[in-house]
């Protein structure tokens, strides 16, 4: 009886917060036609013409460089901010410093509209001569990540039992080796539950995409409207469907790989008890 | 007491600090500068102080005000609808999931979708002629209500926001619920305490950190909500729903008053750092 | 060892950010629909043209639409070389025409255009610009519908009720192309379920009144046939005049009566499209880029042969219609400036302006100019038509704070429309702002 109640509340629940995805998928196969004539859930002559002209205009705009560009800003973006924010973590939850102004600074950046620095940012890079380049969206992306990188893993090396480190630092491990071999296999979960996250946030940021590139370094966010902007301010919208279709296929991906690791090492948490 | 010293804790904070003050710092620096100026786009690298001026018309603008208040509701109303929602699925759903893992990902799916493209999407979504929702609304009731009027924008923003996010708060949750060891549990049970006494004395509180941690994120999400509004109302008829963010990118943008956009993120940011210093010394007090 | 070969991996695709063609000159455009399509067949064209030298070739730039004119802003601002030549729009020449060069399009231009086309690129007497396509806006109507009440003695009675009781009155069905703002509002209402439950169409019009800057132009030309404008001759803001006030009322009239569907307070271009196309609505007042789709039998199969087009309806000051043109003008920190100024110049010939129209563009030409593409495009004799009897530019609306004005009304105007605050309040506040605004 609970068990039959417990599909109905998943069915429900997954329908509800797929809705947009859904419509979007039905909306991809249909006809320009069918799409002013025929407004429901279903399609009666599907057509993959729009799909296909997203992925013939090679050569106008051209979608695997978008998703190329996107997918190595992403992944820098995830993967430096990592990087910086562990042993950040690891300071702020085990040292008495960082905890006071820091962390707060830190967590900050999330909550304000980044728009604010993109002037500034612009000049600056500018004059690195990183605009327009995927190194120069990727760094952007790390501090755009940066701030929920922190929580988490400050949350998850709080969750360790100190005498864990305690232990392996009376054996004369240093520090960095302790929180190296000792502290990340432990807080693996957070660092790949940070990692999908950071990933699919980096992968979705509009405005810096925007703001500092124009050709080279576009992302499918900002490559996507390319597509489907038509005349006078109207929207294609089966072709900008199948757009975001294909631009959420790779975070997608990540997430249907990532589950397994998401619950393996949640067994794997759970052992630590 | 503390594991690591002062001297380690600052070498392992030092490469974060480091690469924010590079790349953060000089932006920073210049913003500050423009607060306190009168800047435009065509002045850009020749601002011309002004004192406190910039700071002194936030203040006094009553749609300042008003767009903080429509942030502040807008965010702990979401935030506290996604982190139930998100609880609810996550504990009542856990034995489902536990036995069929395969099932998180349509659960994770509505993540994955970029934010701008969704509120792009839910423009074609509830239009009263070519969207499903009002289409099965006349099919079914012959009626369908406005949504996007200045009484229910607020309410559907917050239903697309919340529909949006709550799968975060869920995995939050799922992977906090999964990781209470079942030992404790099967004590508890053998106690004699029931499902509804064992969440409520041994899951919940454990998973407390978790829960605070994901409404703290969702609400600070929620609070500076900006690509939903800008594509379905572009900030509400009469600018009935301007978020922070949107106030501040209008003025920025829209307004090319530079001084007054920055001067309100410096507000803002000033504000939400002594909230969250205090909110930190509270915590500390209270482990000691 | 696999750590290496990520890393390997990572840096040579960073280095392989795709570098384009070394382009001689590069032109950034307006993404998507027609005028793309028309540039790109201009650029093809002129790149092939014999005497086009190897170093001014063109080769096109373009940016996410969404968000394009604040992307373009930082651009220019910061000084940014990655354009010769970019888009403008006479809305927004103020705005950029510090960041920009004048061009001399020779004496050729005004027999193409048109002065009065020209203009609209023009900035402090300056031409900053060639005016590549010209938007405007067309009263789009169904024929069907309109056709059944001339016919049907019974559903005039009908409509002169209802143009008693609502309007207050005296009105009779015309012919669409005679309509003054009361015919068409008496229409609309006439059409409308929440007026007349027996309307064959849920909705009488389609009205565009999100808080957007571009429902501000399509707005304007109901005040301006009443003889509304910006500001006076001596330049004091007059958009507190009985003509704004005539036109904002009558919207907030028709909206409440539910002449127009429930959400219109976030309509914008694509809804109306959308709710036209749909065969719901009787009217819509729309640009003229809609005309494509909604004649087109592929894209509206409900009303593409139904879709009658004529000029906004009359004001005591006879028509109005909102003209603004698009255009490409030059970059002052572009890299190859000549060049630029060369492909400009060859697009304001009357060839290149006859090649973009045949490829979709929707130039404004003069009657003896689009008489040659007319059999082809006979929309464009219609743009040219309407631009030259009816188009108006509101004073000061092509001044450096113009699109903040139509911000500012967007914002005030939609308070009002939706009952947030009374007209007084929105009018005043948008007369002070629009003082601070135009000042300079």
């Amino acid at each position: 009886m609970v068990a039959v109640l417990r599909w109905i509340v998943f069915a429900v629940a997954a329908f509800a917060m797929n809705f947009p995805v859904i419509v979007t998928l039905v909306t991809s196969f249909k006809s320009a036609r069918e799409l002013s004539s025929n407004p429901g859930l279903t399609v009666s002559a599907p057509t993959l013409a729009n799909y296909a002209s997203v992925l013939a205009e090679t050569e106008r705009f051209n979608i695997y460089n978008y998703l190329l560009n996107s997918l190595v800003a992403s992944l820098l973006g995830t993967g430096i901010a990592i990087v910086l924010t562990l042993p950040a973590a690891y300071a702020v939850a085990r040292s008495e410093v960082g905890q006071r102004l820091l962390l707060p600074l830190v967590i900050n950046l999330r909550a304000l509209p980044l728009v604010i620095f993109a002037i500034p940012l612009y000049m600056m890079y500018q004059w690195l001569g990183l605009l327009d380049t995927r190194l120069g969206l990727g760094l952007i992306l790390a501090i755009v990540n940066i701030p929920l990188a922190l929580v988490i893993l400050v949350n998850a090396v709080n969750d360790i039992s100190p005498e864990l480190d305690e232990a392996a630092m009376m054996d004369g491990a240093s520090p960095l080796r302790v929180m190296f071999s000792i502290v990340r296999p432990v807080i693996r979960p957070a660092l790949v539950t940070t990692f999908i996250f950071g990933f699919i946030t980096a992968w979705n940021e509009f405005l810096f995409g925007l703001m500092l590139t124009t050709a080279n370094a576009v992302p499918t966010t900002v490559g996507a409207s390319f597509f489907f902007a038509a005349s006078g301010g109207g929207v294609q919208w089966g072709t900008a469907s199948a757009v975001m279709i294909l631009g959420a296929l790779p975070p997608a991906l990540l997430g249907l790989i990532m589950y397994r690791q998401i619950s393996g090492s949640m067994t794997a948490g759970a052992l630590k008890g | 007491m503390a594991i690591l010293g002062k001297t380690h804790g600052r070498l392992f904070l030092s490469p974060l600090a480091a690469f924010l003050l590079l790349f953060l710092g000089f932006p920073a620096l210049v913003n500050l500068v423009y607060s306190v100026s009168t800047v435009s786009f065509e002045t850009l690298r020749s601002p011309t102080l002004s004192g406190f001026g910039n700071y002194l018309t936030v203040v006094r603008d009553g749609e300042f005000w008003r767009a903080f208040g429509f942030s502040l509701r807008f965010g702990l109303l979401t935030a506290l609808a996604e982190c139930l929602l998100g609880l609810f699925l996550a504990v009542f759903l856990a034995p489902l999931l536990s036995k069929r893992p395969i099932l998180l990902a349509p659960l994770m799916l509505p993540l994955m979708v970029a934010p701008a493209m969704v509120g792009l999407m839910y423009r074609l979504v509830l239009h009263e002629f070519a969207g499903p929702v009002p289409y099965y609304l006349f099919e079914w009731f012959g009626d369908s209500p406005a949504f996007l009027d200045p009484q229910t924008a607020f309410w559907t923003l917050a239903v697309v926001e919340v529909l949006q996010w709550t799968p975060f708060a869920f995995l939050l949750f799922y992977a906090a619920y999964l990781a209470i060891p079942d030992a404790l549990r099967e004590a508890a049970a053998l106690d004699g305490a029931g499902a509804w006494k064992i969440l409520r004395f041994i899951e919940l509180p454990l998973m407390m950190p978790t829960l605070v941690i994901a409404f703290f994120i969702r609400f600070i999400d929620g609070f500076r909500v900006f690509d939903n509004i800008y594509a379905l109302t572009g900030a509400g008829a009469g600018g009935s729903t301007t978020s922070l963010s949107m106030f501040i990118y209008q003025a920025f943008f829209k307004e090319g008053a530079i001084g007054k956009a920055v001067a309100a993120s410096v507000i803002l940011f000033i504000a939400s750092l002594l909230f969250l210093m205090s909110l930190n010394r509270l915590a500390r007090l209270r482990r000691r | 060892m696999k750590r290496t070969k990520i890393t390997l991996a990572l840096a040579a695709l960073l280095a392989s950010a795709a570098l384009p063609a070394q382009a001689k000159v590069t032109v950034l455009g307006w993404p998507g629909g027609s005028e793309e399509t028309a540039l790109r067949a201009a650029v093809e064209a002129y790149n092939k043209a014999p005497d086009t030298s190897e170093n001014d070739k063109v080769e096109l730039l373009f940016f996410n639409r969404e968000g394009f004119y604040d992307k373009l802003q930082a651009d220019m601002a910061a000084g940014s070389d990655a354009f010769d030549a970019n888009l403008v729009a006479t809305y927004s020449i103020g705005r950029y025409a510090p960041y920009m060069e004048p061009v001399d399009l020779g004496p050729d231009a005004a027999k193409v255009f048109g002065d009065t086309v020209l203009k609209t690129m023009q900035f402090d007497g300056k031409q900053y610009g060639v005016p590549t396509d010209l938007s405007l806006h067309f009263m789009y109507y169904r024929k069907d519908l309109i056709d059944a009440l001339m016919r049907d003695d019974e559903a005039k009675a009908k409509y002169k009720e209802i143009a008693k009781a609502e309007l207050g009155k005296d009105l009779e069905p015309k012919d669409p192309d005679s309509w003054t703002w009361d015919d068409w509002a008496a229409t609309t209402l006439y059409f409308s379920k929440g007026v007349n439950r027996s309307s064959p169409v849920r909705y009488g019009t389609v009205l565009q009144m999100k808080n957007l800057l571009f429902n501000m132009m399509v707005f304007q030309s109901l005040p301006r046939s009443y003889g509304g404008d910006w500001t006076d001759a001596s330049g004091a803001v007059t958009v507190d005049s009985p003509a704004y006030r005539t036109g904002l009322e009558l919207y907030k009239k028709l909206y409440d009566a539910g002449a127009s569907p429930r959400d219109s307070l976030s309509y914008e271009y694509a809804e109306t499209n959308a709710a036209f196309a749909s065969g719901q609505a009787a009217t819509a007042l729309q640009w003229n880029a809609a005309a494509a789709d909604l004649t087109s039998a592929e894209k509206s199969p409900t009303v593409a042969d139904v879709t009658g087009i004529v000029a906004p309806p009359a004001g005591p000051n006879g028509r109005a219609d909102h003209i603004h043109g698009l255009g490409l003008g030059i970059n002052k920190n572009g890299k190859n400036k000549e060049g630029a100024a060369k492909f400009l110049r060859w697009l304001a010939t009357e060839d290149a302006a006859l090649l973009y129209a045949r490829n979709g563009g929707s130039p404004a030409l003069t009657p003896e100019v689009v008489a040659k593409v007319a059999k082809e495009r006979p929309d464009l004799v219609k743009l040219g038509e309407f631009a030259g009897k009816y188009g108006y530019v509101m004073t000061g609306a092509t001044s450096a704070n113009a699109l903040s004005v139509y911000e500012l009304q967007a914002k005030e105007f939609t308070g009002y429309w939706s009952g947030q605050q009374d007209l007084d309040t929105a009018l005043s506040k948008t007369k002070s702002g629009m003082q601070d605004l135009l000042k300079k």
